[in-house]
């Protein structure tokens, strides 16, 4: 009895592990967008089935306005001095990622980064 | 080590054996290409030896066996870079090893491999995440948990076999 739940749950594991990577294969790519203040993960978007909003990410008192509109993400306002964010304009590509650096924030999209496999492993 | 085998060169050379055979399993299995573009999906047959070791031997043996594993194939691998993800995900895989052995008997040994097997791979994902700082690797994870059962389930029976036969 023990070893047939034992077994049971080995069984569990490699379904999870199969849904999962069905999941994460199927998902579709360049969507999902990350937004990171101060290094830290603040929230994560996915531009496809996103409703149109606007909203607010704070940083020490500042604040960027972030917009989320036909499928698209951009920095609306900035209270930074240089406005590099807001003149980066809409998010395009994983290679260019929106940042504020006086406000420590970034948007990028989520995905594997380049180089990080030949690094690692 | 040495204090732990003194008096006993028959253990010392068993270990040594165990420990040699692991370490050309290890080399081989370099060899084989690898035809999941994941780092780290592969069917780790060294750990044959860490699972027959774990059910055969003390924990101290068992540790040894496999930490000098460890460090000689990414020697011998040529792969520094990935020591500390072996070393993160067979230190957990051992600790978890030595759990299971205490309530999962000989004839069901494959089910202590897929479990530990399961464990190496989330103390790697950990590691890698911890090092690279970034979360997002966890999208890797799902992919190790199968590879993971299925390396775990097969190294798991082999070993199993190998226990069962010595035995007689």
């Amino acid at each position: 009895m023990k070893y047939k739940i034992l077994t049971f749950i080995c069984v569990i594991l490699a379904l999870a592990g199969a849904l999962g990577s069905y999941f994460v294969l199927t998902s579709p790519e360049k969507t999902r967008v990350n937004i990171i203040s101060d290094g830290k993960l603040v929230r994560t978007i996915d531009l496809s089935n996103h409703s149109d909003e606007q909203f607010d990410i704070r940083y020490r008192g500042r604040t960027n306005t972030i917009e989320v509109k036909d499928g698209k993400i951009r920095v609306k306002e900035a209270d930074c001095r240089d406005h590099t964010c807001v003149k980066t304009g809409w998010l395009r590509s994983s290679a260019m990622p929106i940042v504020c650096l006086p406000n420590h924030l970034v948007i990028e999209f989520a995905g594997e980064e380049g180089g990080v496999d030949a690094l690692a492993w | 080590m040495l204090t732990l085998l003194r008096g006993n060169i028959k253990r010392l050379t068993e270990l040594s054996l165990l420990t040699a055979a692991a370490l050309i399993i290890f080399v081989v299995e370099l060899q084989i290409p690898n035809p999941f573009p994941i780092p780290g999906v592969k069917l780790g047959l060294a750990n044959i030896i860490t699972v027959y070791t774990a059910y055969r031997y003390k924990a101290g043996e068992t540790a040894a066996v496999l930490m000098i594993r460890i460090l000689l194939g990414s020697i011998f691998g040529g792969n520094i870079t990935a020591l500390i993800y072996s070393l993160a995900g067979g230190l957990l895989s051992l600790g978890g090893l030595l759990v299971f052995r205490k309530f999962i008997d000989e004839k069901h040994l494959w089910i202590s491999s897929v479990f530990s097997s399961v464990l190496h791979n989330t103390g790697q994902i950990v590691a890698a995440i911890i090092i690279l700082q970034t979360p997002q690797i966890i999208m890797y994870y799902p992919f190790l948990l199968l590879s993971g059962c299925l390396a775990g389930a097969f190294t798991g029976l082999c070993a199993q076999v190998v226990v069962l036969r010595l035995k007689k």
